[in-house]
């Protein structure tokens, strides 16, 4: 092609690059754009994209050479690091991020490889495969302006001011792509159990699912562990009470409070219209993750025009949504009553007569369960200890059952409260531990470390489960910090991560 | 230059050479992408860039014009383009008196031992667990650890299109990861050096490999190399390594056994404090008439060395030196008098090396700025080889040798009733293991509650020790992967950003390691997978009264005007 050298710099101040390409495509010279499929900054010249997908398309063929059952999977520059996905055979998401100490831009790979790995897998639960779209269309048209709203919409929750926050070292003891369990008593779970059947029934032949969330906590599903990710996701991005009631943002010890403006940024920044369909282009895409757009009906359940609605009664149509295992086409049917979200999951081809069936169904959902989601709901707010119930004295913590995708840590609130130090020692023993990990199974693996701080920094892992705890005031001995793992991994852990 | 020159040089015949043709696919489509993508003007047209290089690595014009080049230079004809390559092929001949000349070693290649017939279309290639390139900024191949450099033209126009790639982005890149493989770079303007590597090892242990491999290049050619690449860009500086394979190779064998790689630290031949008095002051007699440094060495190991009045030796100089020493055979048979450039102490300039070999494993380097002092350190090296013999230090460090130093099994226990002396113990060192370990000797391996092994640095005296290795730690590749283990350990207490930790604790299916960092000292240790916490931690404190105790035995303590 010919660039000039001031066409492919990419401008070093950018602190966030973002690209998904098809290495399948544009295989000619001078067809080389057509590989884009989507790339954030949307107005950085065609050179400089251009510039970010040929490093990393020659990286990825480079690594081959070597490593062929696994290509590329980050760059680290100086003061960059660019981090690789296939989300799909031959369709590359790579994240380009800025490092800086200044700004706390301070990253662990993985936990970026997991912004990558949400983004796909919703994606593909409202839109479905992007090949899938792309065989659909070969032009790649309508999959530039689904992946582009989507990710925009997705991006525009980490978006503070005019700076994006992706997850640092400050967010080490988390764990994305896993669900938060609610702990429910004997007698709770008897009545959840009880819900359950009676949400199954509501559903009659049509084999359905059924999720059920007590705040921004998981109580029960029927789904597959990766279906349940994903809409438990969704739902605390865009569901929950806590974020209708908050206006439609997601909540965070980051940004309390500027959801309004966060969005608004955004809009600026891209142009963006309040409507449901993309700009400027001729398709009419979904966009689910659009903020403000659910809200609570009169009946309980939670409406939203995201997918359009009817003509001539203006009722809204029923979400449809994908779920991975079996490939089927669902509709989503939520309904909320105080802190407990219900969401039913309704095969699309069991339902033939569509929008009436489905009225039907919330008819006998309202006469035959609720009382006990009442119940249900009662017994849990009971037993439910707060925003803190998860809090440990002494301890910050992430417990993470990998096998089940559930994560238990300490609340955030809590966390803050760790030194920087401390935090930035956890990033890098996670990433040790996530190094291992991918290497081996890493399985049984001890780490505890006494940082410069006099903070103690522990990894367990063992059997698919991982344990990190960092102890701030903790006794100076190696036995005292051990014994306090001891101590915590037999109450709260089973103990699955006791060592004698 | 040696008679290697000629066969490095490009000829018809290799043109033909269907291996360079057959390049493969993946590599021509890396290229492909990165220079049909975005690649720009900034790379000279006539470079073997990867736009387009790659199918025709050595036949242009410019490539032959280098050759015709450096076979002018190898003769020593004038040529200003390659003048100071001259300069320092000639140093390095003149300065050659008495023995064999240092090119003589250089000229001695082992074909077969780099892999020579593989090339990057090689599945073997492939798959070798540790490559390691050297390339010029033009992307040139100066050498690779595998295959046969010029067959790795195109290869190496690759690593040199990603490195500028990312620098035409305004960035440098590090590191690239795939799963169980790093690549590394390291630019050294006008130098790249890459490592490929599946070895698990951390990226800062690769980097400092890295670095080494840089020191030995510089060692033997000094960073005035550098200006070669100034006036001409293509400069082809493969010849000047000529014969340098096994100096190289057992730098890169040393990676996987020699503590002193990552440690950063030198480590000491044990000897009784009074001998290595004695080989101290006569070396410290000898500095006084103006050597800049004078070492006794035992194989990789300090006998004792003094440095000229603030003069001072970087524990990586001694590493390189040593290998350099080591690993050239012709050395070990006569005096040498040859050109060493010290990349710690002044990477510009050449010092000269008196080496001379008192039997297999114990020499002499007296290291000097001036060229004419051959006679003066011959006479130097005489004075020392007669108090030596007088007071019978070869003969102790030979004692030592053979009596191995600090081991596990041998850790008192306090209060001890042994004698304080390590010497003394090896030299009584039981057969059975003694009763009043018994009751705490998990097995009957290694030392008590399953200590394997143990690495001890004092931080004062920039020195380790190590112990010798038991079992069940005998194989090699047992060694290598224990020493993988630490390598690990050593980069996540010492992380740039968070670092230096204080305590790990770290436990795997292979070991139990303890790490203890402290201002005067860092301990390293190894234990038994199943070996109990709290005992180990009570091991490691007897292991570092133990070194303790025996200091004056195990490192070459202060008294010396060495100061660090």
């Amino acid at each position: 092609m010919g660039l000039s050298s001031a066409a492919t710099t990419t401008t070093p101040g950018e602190p966030l690059k973002f690209c998904i390409f098809d290495l399948r495509r544009g295989q000619h010279e001078g067809e080389e754009l057509e590989k884009i499929l989507f790339f954030f900054p949307a107005d950085l010249p065609f050179p400089a994209q251009l510039s970010v997908v040929g490093l990393s398309e020659g990286l990825i063929t480079f690594t081959r050479i070597f490593s062929p059952e696994a290509a590329c999977e980050v760059i680290e520059a100086e003061m960059h690091s660019h981090v690789f996905f296939e989300a799909e055979p031959d369709i590359w998401m790579v994240m380009v991020v800025a490092k800086s100490k200044e700004t706390e831009a301070i990253w662990r790979i993985e936990a970026l490889r997991s912004v990558l790995k949400e983004i796909h897998s919703l994606f593909v639960m409202f839109h479905g495969s992007i090949r899938m779209l792309l065989d659909k269309e070969p032009g790649g048209g309508l999959t530039r302006s689904h992946l582009y709203t989507f990710i925009m919409d997705y991006l525009s929750d980490f978006l503070v001011g005019n700076k994006f926050l992706l997850p640092n070292f400050r967010d080490s003891l988390k764990e994305r792509g896993t669900v938060q369990m609610l702990t429910v008593g004997r007698e709770a779970a008897i009545e959840v159990q009880s819900l359950v059947g009676t949400l199954d029934s509501c559903m009659g032949n049509a084999l359905g699912y059924s999720v059920i969330l007590f705040q921004d906590l998981l109580v029960s599903t029927t789904l597959s562990p990766d279906d349940t990710v994903n809409l438990f996701s969704y739902s605390t991005l865009r569901l929950t009470p806590r974020i209708l009631s908050s206006g439609g943002s997601t909540w965070s010890y980051l940004r309390k409070g500027s959801s309004s403006h966060a969005e608004s940024a955004l809009d600026r920044l891209h142009g963006f219209q309040d409507s449901s369909s993309a700009r400027g282009d001729n398709y009419q895409v979904l966009r689910p993750l659009q903020h403000g757009k659910w809200s609570k009906g009169k009946d309980g359940f939670l409406v939203t025009d995201i997918w359009g609605v009817e003509v001539g009664n203006l009722v809204p149509t029923t979400p449809t949504i994908w779920l991975q295992q079996i490939e089927h086409k669902m509709y989503l049917c939520a309904y909320q009553y105080k802190s407990v979200t219900i969401l039913l999951l309704i095969p699309v081809t069991s339902m033939l007569n569509g929008e009436e069936g489905i009225s039907m169904l919330k008819q006998q959902l309202l006469e035959n369960a609720s009382s006990k989601i009442h119940k249900v709901e009662e017994k849990l707010a009971k037993g439910w200890g707060g925003e803190n119930a998860y809090h440990v004295k002494g301890y910050r913590y992430l417990l993470v059952d990998g096998d089940n995708n559930i994560s238990r840590a300490s609340p955030s609130g809590k966390v803050t409260t760790l030194a920087k130090e401390s935090l930035l020692a956890l990033n890098k023993v996670r990433e040790d531990v996530d190094l291992e990990r991918s290497r081996t199974k890493g399985d049984d693996l001890e780490i505890c470390i006494r940082a410069k701080n006099n903070s103690w920094v522990i990894a367990r892992a063992t059997r698919g489960k991982q344990l990190y705890i960092v102890l701030e005031k903790a006794n100076e001995t190696l036995l005292y910090a051990s014994e306090a793992v001891e101590k915590f991994s037999d109450r709260y852990c089973d103990g699955a991560f006791s060592l004698d | 230059m040696s008679s290697d020159s000629s066969c490095l040089s490009f000829s018809d015949e290799e043109v033909q050479n269907p291996n360079i043709h057959s390049i493969d696919h993946s590599l021509d489509a890396i290229e492909d992408q990165l220079s049909s993508i975005a690649f720009n003007s900034s790379i000279d047209e006539e470079t073997p860039s990867v736009a387009n290089n790659h199918h025709e690595p050595v036949t242009n014009g410019s490539n032959n014009e280098i050759q015709t080049e450096m076979r002018r230079n190898s003769f020593g004809e004038s040529n200003n383009n390659a003048s100071v390559a001259d300069d320092i092929q000639e140093h390095r001949n003149n300065s050659s008196s008495g023995g064999e000349l240092l090119d003589s070693v250089q000229s001695q290649r082992v074909p077969g031992k780099r892999h020579i017939h593989e090339d990057d279309a090689s599945m073997s290639w492939r798959e070798r667990k540790k490559h390691f390139f050297v390339l010029s900024n033009s992307g040139k191949p100066i050498l690779s650890r595998y295959g046969d450099e010029h067959k790795l033209a195109g290869f190496s126009a690759t690593l040199q299109a990603i490195v500028s790639f990312v620098e035409d982005g305004g960035d440098h890149i590090k590191l690239v990861r795939a799963r169980k493989h790093q690549v590394v770079f390291l630019v050294k303007k006008p130098i790249y050096l890459v490592c490929i590597s599946c070895t698990e090892e951390p990226y800062e242990s690769l980097r400092g490999q890295l670095e080494l491999l840089y020191g030995q290049i510089i060692l033997i050619l000094t960073k005035s190399v550098n200006k070669c690449f100034e006036k001409n860009s293509k400069f082809d500086m493969t010849p000047l390594l000529g014969g340098t394979d096994l100096v190289l190779s057992s730098l890169f064998h040393s990676f996987s056994w020699n503590p002193a790689t990552f440690l950063h630290a030198y480590t000491c031949l044990p000897l009784p404090y009074a001998t290595r008095q004695i080989a101290g002051a006569v070396l410290q007699d000898v500095a006084e008439s103006g050597v800049l440094f004078a070492m006794l060495m035992c194989k990789y190991k300090v006998v004792s060395l003094v440095g000229a009045q603030k003069a001072v030796l970087h524990p990586d100089d001694i590493l390189l030196l040593a290998n350099f020493v080591m690993s050239s055979e012709s050395l070990r048979t006569s005096e040498s008098f040859s050109p060493i450039c010290l990349p710690r102490y002044n990477p510009m300039a050449f010092l000269l090396a008196y080496i001379y070999y008192f039997d297999n494993d114990t020499y002499l380097v007296l290291l000097t700025s001036s060229s004419d002092s051959f006679f003066h350190l011959k006479d130097c090296r005489i004075l020392i080889e007669k108090v030596l013999a007088k007071s019978n230090v070869l003969s102790e460090v030979q004692r030592s040798l053979s009596e191995g130093g600090m081991r596990v099994e041998n850790l008192p226990s306090y209060p001890s009733t042994r004698s304080e002396s390590l010497l003394h113990l090896n030299e009584s060192r039981p057969a059975t293991v003694p009763q009043d370990r018994l009751h705490e000797s998990v097995s009957s391996i290694g030392g008590p509650a399953g200590l394997w092994h143990f690495i001890y640095r004092n931080m004062s005296l920039d020195q380790y020790v190590s112990s010798e290795f038991s079992s069940p730690i005998t194989t090699h590749r047992q060694q290598k992967r224990l020493y993988r283990a630490y390598q690990k350990l050593y980069a996540s207490m010492h992380d740039q950003g968070t670092g230096p930790h204080k305590t790990q604790f770290k436990k795997d299916d292979d070991y139990v390691l303890l790490c203890w960092v402290t201002q005067d000292f860092e301990l390293y240790a190894a234990f038994d997978p199943l070996a109990n916490k709290g005992l180990a931690i009570r091991i490691c404190n007897r292991v570092c009264q133990w070194v303790k105790d025996v200091e004056n035995e195990i490192f070459l303590v202060a008294g010396t005007p060495f100061t660090w």
